[in-house]
């Protein structure tokens, strides 16, 4: 009788590890089939689209619950550098771009845990607002942990490891198209320790 | 079913069940989060105004810096609500999410220049006698959001100001 119990309730929490596991393997799987890559930029579709059924609800609440509408704003996030290294806080990056064919936009630093570096910096985010293009039709913003000489300038200081820029483009323009020449590129100037 | 057929059949049962619930669940699960979050401070049908965003800001991941936010947890249990943006001098919307996630509404300054005004109801025969917009939610409770483009200090503080004379209350029809 108690074998019969026990095999019972083992069924039971089998079953629902089993059909726990399963439904999220299926979320991460099925997330990465909404990523899009422009260059070193990644975007997911699934940020501020309509749901079209259980699972692109799931995988869209998962990665961006009350997020804008895509008609809204588009997001893009880089986690690499030019050459496929990692954000790192000990190094310096050049980040330029030219004007969107967009109402508005802005990047943003957050460090590796997702939320703003912790710092009194209030250098967090760039925006079309105070960038100015030179006569190559680029801004420049430099990514360091101090401003230097910089016109414009995103703090990593505190930001460690791993950090990520994500972009945002506001009313994008029918002509807006994502692609790795429109996105603006990150640059690695130098590191702490790079021998010179 | 003889031997350990029978448990092996039922906990493959149990995780196609546990699967499809737990797929169902997790729009659901974060949105009632969301709520109990949005009427922590003034409950439900009121907005609510967020603090500006920093390097404190420890409530939603990847927080944008660029908006002032103004956020009412509705309730249509007791009936249509009227909710309104007041216009602002930059980019605006006003969206609404279902209880579910669904963004099943969005409206902004492009299409509403003057300001939003809408009935929001479960039935569309709820929000008889309305002169505004009537929207009507998929679900009893969700989520009202309006943003209101304010990337620092000073655009930051004019839109508390702004943000003090929206809407998120009673419908009354009018008689």
């Amino acid at each position: 009788m108690l074998r019969r119990v026990l095999a019972w309730v083992a069924a039971v929490i089998a079953g629902a590890v089993l059909g726990g596991v399963s439904a999220w393997a299926a979320l991460e799987f099925g997330r990465s089939s909404f990523f899009e890559d422009y260059g070193a930029w990644r975007h997911s579709r699934a940020t501020g689209s309509a749901a079209a059924g259980p699972y692109t609800r799931a995988i869209i609440a998962r990665d961006g619950l009350l997020a804008l509408s895509a008609r809204e704003a588009l997001y893009f996030t880089i986690y690499q550098d030019d050459e496929g290294r990692a954000l790192d806080e000990t190094c310096i990056y050049e980040l330029t771009g030219r004007q969107f064919a967009a109402r508005w936009w802005s990047i943003t630093l957050y460090a590796d845990d997702n939320f703003l570096a912790q710092n009194e910096d209030h250098a967090a985010s760039i925006d079309a607002s105070h960038v100015s293009v030179g006569s190559d039709r680029r801004w420049r913003a430099r990514v360091s942990t101090v401003r230097g000489d910089a016109i414009y300038w995103l703090s990593s200081r505190n930001a460690r490891r791993d950090f990520s820029l994500t972009l945002r483009v506001y009313n994008p323009q029918r002509d807006f198209r994502a692609s790795a020449d429109t996105l603006p590129t990150l640059t690695r100037i130098s590191c702490l320790g790079d021998v010179s | 079913m003889s031997g350990w057929g029978k448990y092996v059949w039922a906990a493959i049962a149990i995780a196609v069940l546990a699967h499809f619930a737990f797929i169902h669940a997790v729009p659901r699960v974060m949105m009632n989060v969301a709520l109990e979050r949005v009427s922590a401070i003034n409950g439900y049908n009121a907005w609510t105004f967020s603090d500006r965003v920093t390097p404190a800001s420890r409530a939603i991941v990847r927080p944008s810096p660029d908006f002032a936010y103004s956020a009412c947890a509705y309730d249509l249990s007791g009936g249509p609500l009227t909710i309104t943006a007041t216009p602002w001098g930059s980019y605006w919307s006003l969206s609404l999410y279902a209880a579910n996630s669904d963004n099943y509404f969005v409206i902004d300054d492009r299409e509403a220049r003057g300001g939003a005004e809408i009935t929001l109801a479960r039935r569309r025969q709820d929000a008889e006698g309305s002169a505004a917009t009537i929207v009507t939610s998929p679900t009893i409770r969700g989520v009202a959001l309006i943003r209101r483009l304010a990337p620092d200090v000073d655009s930051y503080n004019a839109a508390a100001q702004v943000a003090r004379t929206d809407v998120c209350a009673a419908f009354t029809p009018a008689s």
